[in-house]
């Protein structure tokens, strides 16, 4: 299965920007990704759940220090046509 | 008849921080094009549209699972543009949860065709869905607090699936060995590591090639007047 790379940064109104920036198929890859993601954005979206909902939190809150973080959690089957470059090294990104 | 041709799949498990999710999709070529979309997210809020291409996809169900939280819905488009596009859903408002989307592509199909829903049942979930032409598909999908571990169409045949945390447990994906099943009633099973688990089912139908209708649904009758 192929992994489709995702980088994540703030969007307008507080919202979430995403995109597609690579593929990989290494699974070391796409772990170090998402556990990098659950431990940053993930949790922080998990522990402020509700006050974002209620708009008491905003998610630019959580970009104050961090431009954009990656999550890979899109699997296709093919990338034919979706242009994107493989991803080898995590320092890629 | 004859079954439909499985086509490209996309799956994914984002939290959209959005009051909609976009994702690429690559419809394969060929005639008689069908996708389907599946989704599972928190029941904080509702899909309203779903669109690939531009184009507005058909909305078969949607369901509140309110034990599980939880909202399922399933999207179809027939004869969809070919290539990479993309596949949008809207909310009516913010997904601040994880959801659970699933996308394939089919060619060779003559639409949809029956489909039933079963909420949380104590595991194993069996159930049964009337096939109502020969070959077709079934597509399935359940959710469950608990680890969904089977998905079996027909009932004692596991199939693959893909598992998704939505702050609940995902089964999206399972579908149907490439041969179909004839038509009538076909028995299938979900199963979760223990306590309940829901049971959506899904028939795809493959084209007539007799020369009838593709989707009246009265294919067999119209062939045996023709002989």
């Amino acid at each position: 299965m192929i992994s489709i790379v995702s980088k994540i940064e703030l969007g307008v109104n507080n919202t979430l920007l995403l995109t597609d920036v690579g593929y990989t198929t290494d699974v070391n890859i796409i772990s170090d990704i998402n556990q990098s993601y659950d431990n940053t954005l993930g949790i922080f979206i998990a522990q402020n759940r509700t006050k974002l909902e209620s708009g008491e939190t905003l998610i630019s809150s959580f970009f104050v220090d961090v431009d954009y973080v990656n999550e890979a959690r899109i699997q296709v089957d093919t990338i034919e046509g979706l242009g994107l470059i493989e991803i080898i090294n995590i320092n890629q990104l | 008849m004859a079954s439909p041709t499985k086509g490209n799949t996309t799956s994914a498990n984002p939290t959209p921080a959005n009051n909609f999710y976009q994702f690429n999709h690559n419809q394969n070529s060929g005639s008689d094009r069908l996708l389907v979309f599946q989704l599972t997210m928190a029941n904080t809020t509702y899909p309203t549209t779903a669109t690939y291409g531009g184009q507005t996809m058909t909305r078969l169900y949607t369901t509140n699972r309110g034990g599980l939280s939880q909202r399922m819905a399933f999207y179809y488009l027939v004869d969809p543009p070919t290539g990479v596009n993309a596949l949008r859903v809207n909310f009516n408002a913010n997904q601040w949860n994880p959801i659970s989307i699933h996308s394939r592509s089919f060619t060779d199909s003559g639409g949809i065709g029956n489909h039933s829903l079963t909420g949380g049942s104590a595991t194993p979930n069996t159930r049964t869905l009337t096939i109502s032409q020969d070959d077709s598909l079934i597509l399935m999908t359940s959710c469950s607090v608990n680890q969904v571990l089977t998905q079996q169409i027909p009932t004692g045949s596991n199939k693959s699936f893909i598992t998704h945390n939505t702050n609940r447990q995902v089964a999206t994906g399972a579908i149907s060995s490439n041969s179909g099943h004839s038509a009538g009633s076909v028995s299938l099973r979900s199963t979760a590591t223990w306590g309940s688990v829901t049971l959506d089912r899904i028939e795809i139908k493959g084209v007539d090639n007799s020369g009838g209708s593709t989707n009246s649904g009265n294919e067999d009758f119209f062939s045996v007047l023709t002989f």
